[in-house]
């Protein structure tokens, strides 16, 4: 194995090189694009008058009558009061009812039904389980993820922030924060609330998305994306590379949203305050060295002026981000290459004291330049206060566009080289001025990397990763926020989306199609306040609009507007459109309180109709009219979840670090599982999990085998069944029959029901196998810990959570979770990145005996310092230790005594660094009868599912079946 | 409209979305549509040449001036600076570097190949090279992305996905695309087989053939807990109860198919272990393909590709085996070893099984390599070549494929594409056009924009058609 190996190279997307661009014909929108309804302010509509007002509960319900009569349809009767209170609970909390809470709601709607139900639904709001469900459905809306995606080696590829975002929307919900406020805190939190505020967290709406390897127009892109299509339901990524083909979206106005993302830089900040030596040490190390490096890469450009100008005749030779190439310190750096030319682009005034000479002879024809040159350079001279260097450096006109650089270059290295000299000290600063190109920005490597060589940008990443991996291990809730640049230049247009063909200058301003014509450029900073506040404006026609659509779709399947994410030209119209927009200025009125709108949706008639209608017209096959309550099945969070539930294992532990989804301890609520977006665990994929790359609006919903597979053969079906069946009080056959129905279904057993299984049982009774002897589990365990030379003892030990079928480690990818490159193979194996993580096999004796223990530890690789291996008993301390490097030492050890239950721990840490450190080391214990080979013992987590009882069987038919997992 | 959801909406609605009219759909494709699974076998937009594909992914960046791009001109040049422009890649590059390996005219085509592939170059007369290819930059992950999903950023569908997509799988038994590669995962791991924005269904299912055991190939094939018998039992109880749910639930199709997924999952069990176990191939078989992981994982491909599975693709390891910076001449020459032989014998194997007409076969990496040398430290030579985006090779082979054709060429030194230029895209319309499918139909809506895989442009290559 190679430390760090050659897992990097460079990335992404370059335009101008070989790529045959998109070219589309520009279709203009429309021409009454402007009339769409989308774009109009909902209108004030005065619930419409209906024949069967006795059916009427809410004003929601006066729009849907209104319809079925008008087509002739009668609505559903109403559910049964099993049917509602398991509808509303699966709704609002993602969990099932407990039977107790089925029981108390049957007998309160006998008294008094709607009274129950609206205690109900005000139990249910206040239940923190509400956050989870909810906050949940709005991570869809974020493409949310715990990783970053694709990184190079050298890159952590989690996120620290993304917890705390998580956290944060399930709070917001539970603590029903306004609506608008919900979004103006995720879209400019850094801009409204204190530098400490917990509400910073929000920002990882903008924030988690993907990384794209760094390269900022796709990560910008992304951006525009999750906002306009998140809050507004406009497509405005659409017109990245050319205006809108159905919507009135200019490519101007993708541009300029993409100058206020631009205009912010990401930043990291602790939501707590965290006192750690070891992380403060790893800062500080990091700082250190981003100075260092971004002064001598500083120094470098201040050097090479003239280069960096003349360069800007052959922009084509540096490519855009996104081509990238393994640069020396030597090579120009494109992205400085880059930065000159917007720094000339916006600084170009013929009256500029340094550039004015430049600004009059750039723009010369290389023919005419001997030409032209001394007369434009005369008026430059006559006209312009120059710079007293500037002006004498051209005091006679140069030969062409080369020398006019190479002058530059050599003026401004005068100008450091004597500092004193009139015009020195202006030019001095200006090398030193933050915006100008010869400084590389202080933004961080996030931000920033792009601006130095290879090994700089390797070093800074490393140093960076362990700054976030200690964060991650520290748990300390953090958020990515964004910070505005001091000020940033109007963007251009990116001409067919190309960077590197620069168009028009657009100023920073709102959509036209909602603004109008007479919009004003946003005037702070980035304008990315004034973004949010046109987004929250009560008048912008749209976002309210679209969360009630979102409140909709969640509680009847689909929603109003059955593309919740696209309310453009080519979405469906609403099937009722007046309903939605009376919804839209109800949540407006209520103060943008999404708890309110539930309510009001839940106490309508409509809701609380029955699941199947006699009446269901033919003409309406999809159920857009809701005759009756469409019937739902559970998505993958409410099916995992409910099954713990009812078995009562369901862990209500709230927030915090994310857990692995497939873990036998795993018994949190599924919202809680680590979302690893390039790595996403089967299940997620299999059960139409929100694709957390990508906004997702609506999830799709596939029925396939593998699904099956999951819930047939996978452990954690079986182990729900052998959980349920262990809840069950003791009784007979026929009593443990109703009691299962009871508990999974919250409801009794039908008569067939109860004989079926009682068949089944006593069937499966009579095949079943002789008892299995007992599997034998092995005495080793692998994990990981810190080694206290000074107590000569392990403080601790953490089992190694994966085995990949040949190794134990931190995480399905390798290196990968809290302990990097933690590893334990049968061989051997490597230990963790820090001496906290060393790996640790462990011998745990099963009886009291004297053993002898015998191995070597083997180091091979020349690079690196090598590791350190220690044998430590638990009774006795340390046994033996040694370092090597390129070498072996016996690790033997005799005459040990133990007990049973006493550990002998096989450690290895790293020697000084983390470089190169795979080692071999298979010891074997030997005792006078038995020896015990780590090598040939080693294997993966023992077989903790034995074969299935009937009755456990049985159970798991019942978690299966259809009804389990759709909701009516 | 709503989004793609096969189960809960009806046929029409699908194929709307799908791009294809219901008169595209031909009589014993609907009695298949009954079926509500997502990957139900469907007709294409006309009669394919090609019913399925294997893609044979030579991960790294191969070569093509040292294997099906001759470039004698090298020789001429070695040891000097190649006239013309310098094309940057991602590391610096030096002198003229020849290939050491002799290339040979084979069959009557004439077809030029090198030593590395003269096992493979025993059918040459089937091969249609492409030697005119471009990526975009010569960086591995937007090039994997785009030669995969047609796109270098966006999370897009891959080839494999849109192909499923596009044409169902002919068996409801197994996964309708696998994506094989011994020892882990390549560089961008599973976007490259992605599903993207479309359902997870049609996502490449990962197996790593260094595993010798069915349940470390595909997950929960098999049962820890229960017996067959048991199953069976349980699933018959489980019709039951269903069918007590269903009559009180109307018609709702969501039911059925629900029930009917554990009867798939039933059977999937048997066959996906059958289709996985080359024991059962007889030892002729099996030498042939040579008893190694790139020989099995082959091997393993054709069965499964007999059994109706749809899309293939063979990654030759984990990471970038092919990315020859250093020493080429023995790198390169033991990763063609690896593979040479089973494509042999995949081609041998699948003609005398009369597969070999209406499969389509493809051989390439991400992008080619320079003609120069890569230089290292101090502009030492590394005997290697750097990644090179403007000129590769890649070719395709069987259904409707015209054998012993060559499409484009590099200039005289192979570092960029100078005749008939094909993108990524038009070699993804080509494939598309040989599966039966106008690429510019075949289309997915999604965020407001109807997608297709070759985005807005692709030609299809019609002179490697038959």
């Amino acid at each position: 194995m190679t430390v760090y190996s050659a897992r990097f190279s460079v990335c992404a997307f370059i335009v101008s090189l070989t790529a045959s661009l998109p070219v589309i014909a520009d279709t203009t929108p429309p021409a009454n694009a402007g009339a769409h309804w989308a774009f109009h302010s909902p209108k004030e509509i005065a619930p419409p008058a209906v024949k069967r007002t006795d059916w009427v509960k809410t004003d929601i319900d006066r729009f849907i009558l209104s319809k079925l009569e008008s087509t002739g349809t009668a609505p559903a009767h109403f559910a049964d009061p099993r049917t509602l209170i398991r509808r509303m609970t699966f709704d609002l909390t993602g969990l099932p009812p407990t039977i107790d809470e089925v029981d108390a709601f049957a007998k309160a709607a006998e008294t008094n039904h709607d009274t129950a139900v609206s205690q109900t639904i005000d139990r249910l709001l206040a239940s923190p389980r509400y956050g989870e469900r909810w906050g949940r459905h709005w991570m869809d809306v974020a493409r949310y993820s715990d990783t970053k995606g694709y990184v190079y080696s050298r890159e952590e590829r989690r996120f620290v922030h993304a917890p705390a975002y998580r956290d944060w929307v399930i709070r917001a919900f539970n603590d029903n924060v306004p609506y608008d406020r919900f979004l103006l805190l995720q879209i400019a939190a850094d801009q409204i609330v204190p530098r400490d505020s917990p509400d910073l967290a929000a920002m990882g709406f903008i924030t988690g998305g993907r990384r794209f390897i760094g390269v900022t127009h796709d990560i910008i892109d992304d951006r525009i994306d999750v906002v306009t299509r998140g809050t507004m339901a406009l497509t405005v990524q659409c017109a990245r590379c050319h205006d809108h083909k159905y919507d009135p979206i200019p490519t101007e106005d993708y541009y300029s949203l993409y100058g206020v993302f631009h205009g912010s830089h990401d930043r990291l900040v602790p939501l707590a305050k965290i006192n750690d030596a070891e992380l403060a040490k790893r800062q500080k190390k990091l700082a250190d060295t981003m100075k260092k490096r971004r002064e001598e890469a500083s120094a470098q450009l201040r050097g090479r002026v003239g280069d960096y100008l003349a360069a800007q005749f052959e922009l084509k030779k540096y490519p855009e981000e996104g081509f990238d190439q393994i640069l020396a310190a030597d090579d120009l750096i494109p992205a400085s290459v880059r930065r000159w030319r917007d720094y000339l682009h916006t600084a170009n005034q013929p009256a500029h004291p340094i550039f004015a000479p430049w600004f009059a002879l750039a723009p010369i024809e290389p023919g005419d330049f001997v030409k032209s040159a001394p007369t434009l350079l005369a008026s430059v001279l006559r006209d312009v206060k120059l710079n007293p260097l500037v002006a004498a450096a051209f005091a006679t006109p140069p030969a062409s566009i080369a020398e006019t650089a190479a002058r530059y270059g050599k003026l401004f290295a005068d100008a450091e080289r004597q500092p004193d000299a009139p015009g020195a000290k202006e030019l001095s600063e200006l090398l030193r001025d933050p915006d100008f190109p010869t400084t590389v920005p202080d933004t961080g490597i996030t931000n920033n990397d792009q601006f130095f060589p290879f090994t700089a940008i390797e070093e800074l990443w490393k140093m960076q990763g362990d700054v976030e991996r200690r964060m991650i291990e520290l748990g300390t809730p953090a958020a990515l926020i964004l910070t505005d640049a001091p000020q940033e230049p109007n963007p251009r247009v990116f001409k067919r989306g190309s960077a590197s063909r620069l168009g028009d200058e657009v100023p920073r301003q709102f959509l036209e199609a909602i603004s109008g014509p007479k919009r004003e450029p946003f005037q702070n900073g980035s304008g990315r306040l004034e973004l949010a506040r046109a987004i929250t404006s009560p008048d912008n026609p749209l976002t309210a609009r679209v969360m009630v659509n979102r409140i909709w779709q969640h509680h009847f399947g689909t929603g109003l507007v059955k593309t919740p994410s696209d309310f453009g030209l080519r979405a469906e119209s609403p099937s009722h459109p007046e309903l939605l927009d009376w919804l839209a200025r109800r949540f407006i009125a209520d103060g943008w309180s999404v708890k309110s709108m539930h309510r009001l949706i839940l106490s309508s008639a409509v809701y609380q109709q029955a699941g199947t209608s006699e009446a269901a017209s033919e003409h309406d096959s999809e159920n857009r009219l809701l005759a009756h309550f469409p019937i739902r099945r559970m998505d993958f969070e409410q099916i995992r979840d409910a099954m713990l539930a009812i078995t009562r294992e369901l862990d209500l532990t709230t927030g915090g670090k994310p857990v692995p989804l497939i873990d036998a301890g795993n018994k949190r609520r599924t919202v809680y599982a680590f979302v690893d977006r390039q790595f996403l665990p089967g299940a997620f994929r299999t059960f139409d999990f929100a694709n957390p790359d990508i906004h997702v609006a609506v999830r799709h919903e596939t029925t396939v085998p593998q699904q099956a597979l999951f819930f047939l053969n996978g452990t954690f079906a079986a182990a729900r069944a052998t959980a349920l069946i262990a809840r069950l009080s003791t009784g007979s056959s026929e009593e443990k029959v109703h009691q299962l129905h009871r508990i999974v279904y919250q409801r009794a057993a039908s008569g067939s029901e109860v004989s079926a299984g009682l068949r089944f049982i006593a069937s499966a009774e009579a095949d079943a196998p002789p008892p299995q002897p007992p599997v034998r589990e092995t005495q080793w365990r692998y994990g990981s810990g810190e080694y206290d030379e000074s107590a000569r003892r392990l403080k601790s030990f953490v089992p190694l959570p994966y085995f990949s079928g040949t190794s134990w480690q931190g995480a399905t990818s390798f290196p990968g979770g809290d302990t990097g490159w933690a590893q334990l193979t049968a061989e051997g194996g490597h230990p963790g990145n820090t001496r906290v993580q060393a790996c640790v096999r462990r011998w745990t004796a099963t009886a009291d005996a004297i053993v002898d223990i015998v191995g070597t530890l083997k180091h091979e690789p020349e690079q690196g310092d090598g590791v350190r291996g220690f044998i430590v008993s638990s009774r006795h301390g340390e046994l033996k230790t040694a370092n090597v490097h390129k070498s072996e030492a016996p690790m033997n050890a005799s005459g040990i005594m133990v007990k049973a239950g006493d550990t002998i721990d096989f450690i290895v840490d790293i020697g000084g660094t983390l470089s190169y450190d795979q080692f071999l080391w298979a010891p074997t214990i030997k005792a006078s009868a038995t020896t015990w080979d780590a090598r040939a013992e080693f294997s993966g987590p023992a077989p903790t599912q034995h074969l299935l009882t009937p009755w456990q069987q049985y159970a798991q038919v019942l978690l299966l079946a259809n009804e389990f997992a759709f909701v009516d | 409209m709503n989004p793609f959801n096969p189960a809960s909406i009806n046929r029409r609605e699908f194929l709307s979305r799908a791009g294809m009219g219901m008169g595209a759909l031909s009589l014993g494709a609907l009695a298949q549509a009954q079926s509500d699974s997502p990957l139900a076998a469907h007709a294409p937009h006309f009669a394919p040449k090609a019913k399925r594909v294997i893609h044979f992914f030579l991960n790294g960046g191969p070569s093509h001036v040292d294997t099906f791009d001759p470039k004698p001109m090298l020789a001429k040049y070695a040891g000097q600076s190649l006239p013309g422009e310098y094309l940057r890649t991602e590391r610096k590059t030096g002198a003229a570097f020849p290939s050491p390996f002799k290339f040979s005219k084979y069959g009557q085509s004439g077809l030029e190949i090198s030593e590395l592939f003269s096992k493979t170059a025993a059918h040459a007369d089937s091969i249609a090279v492409v030697r005119s290819m471009v990526a975009q930059v010569p960086n591995h992950e937007p090039s994997l992305m785009l030669m995969n999903c047609g796109d270098s950023v966006q999370a897009r569908p891959s080839v494999g996905a849109w192909v499923l997509y596009g044409l169902g799988a002919e068996n409801q038994n197994l996964p309708g695309f696998v994506a094989m590669c011994p020892g882990g995962m390549p560089i961008k791991d599973s976007e490259n087989w992605q599903a993207g924005f479309l359902p997870g269904a049609f996502q490449g299912t990962f197996v790593d053939p260094q595993n010798r055991e069915l349940e470390k190939l595909i997950e929960n094939i098999r049962s820890p807990h229960a017996s067959s018998a048991t199953q069976r039992r349980q699933l018959d109880l489980l019709r039951e109860i269903n069918a007590t749910h269903q009559r009180a639930h109307g018609g709702d199709p969501r039911l059925e198919s629900r029930l009917q997924s554990f009867e798939l999952a039933f059977r999937m069990q048997v066959e996906a272990t059958d289709a996985f176990d080359i024991s059962r191939e007889p030892e002729s078989i099996r030498s042939m393909y040579g008893d190694h992981v790139h020989g099995r994982q082959t091997l393993i491909a054709r069965r499964l590709l007999e059994r109706g599975v749809r899309f293939v693709q063979l990654w030759h390891g984990a990471g970038q085996p092919w990315d020859h910076h250093d020493n080429i001449e023995g790198n390169i020459r033991k990763h063609s070893g690896d593979i040479d032989g089973p494509i042999a014998a995949l081609m041998t194997d699948l003609k005398q099984r009369g597969m070999f007409e209406d499969t389509l076969i493809l051989w390439g990496g991400e992008f080619g390599r320079t003609p120069t040398v890569e230089l290292g430290d101090a502009g030492k030579s590394k005997l290697g070549r750097d990644h090179n985006p403007y000129g590769f090779s890649v070719w395709l082979a069987g259904g409707g494929v015209k054998g012993g054709s060559v499409h484009g060429a590099t200039d005289e030194f192979g570092f960029k594409a100078v005749e008939n230029r094909a993108t990524v895209h038009d070699l993804h319309a080509t494939m598309l056009h040989l599966l039966g499918f106008d690429h510019e139909r075949l289309t997915y809506r999604h965020a407001g924009r109807d997608f297709r895989l070759t985005d807005v442009s692709g030609d299809v290559m019609k002179k490697i058609i038959s």
